[in-house]
């Protein structure tokens, strides 16, 4: 993750569940540099609750039994479980609380050497700014083995809480093709979205020949950021639709080398494309939504005058209604335009940024761009 | 046949050791000398199934050279050349061949079929992600465009069976690929 700097603070978190590490968000001073405070990701007790569904309700379809037996004999697999950060905190200063989401349990696929709900992989979690000592978290998919892990960074905005009254809420969009509203306080979910892509054959295990699931391992959103309209009270996500099949394989951990315990591999005969999505996150319907020719990573922005700009692979640039989803203009940028968007005023006008320099994910064609428009 | 390209790599080992007595003033080119008697004075290999290095990413090559040492990447030639290296030799001799500029070697390129083939592989197992546009490399992954293709063949083989178990995740994306996959594969990124 890229530092965030705030109040003091240079706030660090560290990639490398690909590669069975232990992920830490790290704390230190601006001025001096020294160390504040270190959060271990996973906790030296990584075993939880033992749960049997996801945090919708949905069966994982986890052999309780033969974890066990694995834990009994090869222990807790805290040391090389994973949960990088991949994204930035959302941060609130009047709460002096923090709030990211934690990556996938390593290896990806192959949980079998990796015993019980892996905490706090797949989890939103919440520290204290000033100490670094856990708050709350949140696990949405325990002893996770299909890589539908969290990456797209938290959001705070006031949403209604379970008594309909409004509170301060917080938002993440879930490569499992839902967006999770959850109550700042405790993290607790107080609802979850439709689904956004399709989800198909969900939760299958991971076979060594392949088994198809919906959606694939890049999502439903990848690490895109949400923006929100706090007026509409409407999230807008991008997502992607690609199919893929999951197989697992023993594998032993090589240190500082790619571990995954198998593979996700695309269908290539099955057709792939994107959403742009408005979603309620007070009801949790989706209000629009608008499809792509092409998977969507990048970002998005939403103005306070009532506009939604994203990008393309293909390099088009878009700008949407953010209350109806109607197109109300395009730039084609040359290059893949998967960046999130910003927005700043000079002398009063408004401009728009964003970078086209395509991506490697999904191998969008590569570009060494930033272009600015004004909004005349 | 493992153990009659042992022999070759010793002979032409001991003939290098020869043509580089009279040292040069830089430690590290005498070393590379060394490498240039198998991976080419001009950075063209004297075999194909020997990698090209010239203009290789200086993160891989550090990390191959101390995975040959540590044992965790077995080569009969490469353990006993990393032998006498230690880790500032290691990250030097990256250095001094990742600046060198990569070699045409004259492959052709893939047939048509071939072509869309390897492109339907990597965009499914997604070799980009990794090995970047056009398949460069970045850091310590390594560039496999243009890379020769015997060494390819040989390097996925290996993955597959586990002879090569220095990258676990590279050995689970090889064995998720069909072997007719993989040659056309080999065939396309030999001939980029």
């Amino acid at each position: 993750m890229a530092p965030t700097v705030v109040d003091g603070k240079v706030l660090i978190g560290t990639n490398g569940g690909e590669y069975g590490i232990r992920g830490f968000v790290r704390a230190y001073d601006a001025k001096t540099g020294k160390l504040i405070w270190n959060f271990d990701t996973i906790p030296d007790n990584s075993v939880g609750t033992w749960a049997t569904k996801d945090a919708t309700g949905n069966d994982l379809h986890r052999d309780i039994a033969a974890e066990k037996a694995a834990l009994a004999a090869g222990g807790d697999p805290f040391k090389t479980l994973g949960g990088g950060v991949w994204q930035n905190p959302a941060v609130d200063l009047e709460t002096r609380r923090i709030y990211f989401v934690v990556g996938n349990p390593s290896p990806d696929l192959y949980g079998a050497v990796r015993p019980g709900d892996n905490l706090y992989t797949d989890s939103l979690v919440s520290l204290d700014l000033d100490t670094g000592k856990y708050v709350c978290h949140l696990q949405y998919i325990p002893h996770d083995v299909w890589d539908l892990d969290a990456v797209s960074p938290v959001v705070i905005t006031t949403v209604l809480g379970r008594d309909g009254k409004p509170t301060k809420g917080l938002l993440h969009a879930g490569k499992t093709g839902f967006v999770y509203v959850h109550d700042a306080k405790d993290c607790s979910l107080i609802r979850y979205s439709e689904a956004m892509v399709p989800q198909e054959n969900m939760y299958t295990l991971p076979t060594k020949d392949g088994a198809r699931m919906l959606p694939g391992a890049n999502g439903g959103v990848e690490w895109s950021p949400m923006a929100v309209n706090p007026y509409l009270g409407l999230a807008y996500a991008i997502n992607l639709h690609q199919p893929m099949t999951y197989q697992v394989a023993t594998e032993s951990r090589v240190a500082g080398k790619l571990w995954l315990g198998g593979a996700f591999k695309v269908i290539p005969t099955e057709e792939q494309w994107g959403n742009v999505t408005a979603v309620d996150y007070n009801t949790g319907k989706i209000r629009w939504q608008v499809r792509t020719a092409q998977p969507m990573i990048g970002g998005i922005l939403a103005t306070a005058g009532g506009l939604v700009f994203t990008g393309e692979g293909n390099g088009l640039f878009k700008a949407y209604d953010s209350e109806s989803g109607a197109m109300l203009w395009s730039f084609q940028a040359g290059a893949g335009v998967n960046a999130p968007p910003s927005s700043y005023s000079v002398e009063g006008k408004q401009y728009i940024v964003v970078g086209a320099g395509g991506n490697a994910q999904l191998d969008y064609k590569r570009g060494n761009s930033i272009i600015a428009f004004t909004l005349d | 046949m493992r153990r009659r390209s042992g022999a070759l790599g010793a002979g032409l080992v001991a003939i290098v050791i020869g043509a580089v007595s009279a040292a040069s003033a830089d430690p590290v080119e005498d070393k590379a000398a060394l490498c240039g008697a198998c991976h080419g004075q001009r950075g063209v290999p004297v075999s194909k199934d020997i990698p090209i290095i010239w203009g290789q990413q200086e993160g891989y090559l550090y990390l191959q050279l101390r995975d040959f040492k540590s044992g965790a990447r077995s080569n009969e030639i490469m353990s006993r050349m990393v032998a006498g290296l230690e880790r500032d030799d290691m990250l030097a001799l990256a250095a001094f061949f990742a600046a060198k500029p990569w070699p045409d070697t004259g492959q052709p390129a893939a047939s048509e079929a071939d072509a869309r083939a390897a492109k339907t592989t990597s965009a499914s197992i997604g070799c980009p992600a990794c090995h970047s546009d056009r398949f460069q490399g970045d850091g310590t992954v390594p560039r496999v465009a243009g890379q020769n293709e015997a060494y390819l063949a040989k390097t996925l083989a290996d993955f597959r069976t586990g002879a090569r178990a220095n990258n676990p995740g590279m050995a689970a994306f090889v064995r998720a690929t069909s072997e007719a996959d993989l040659v056309a594969l080999e065939n396309y990124l030999a001939g980029l």
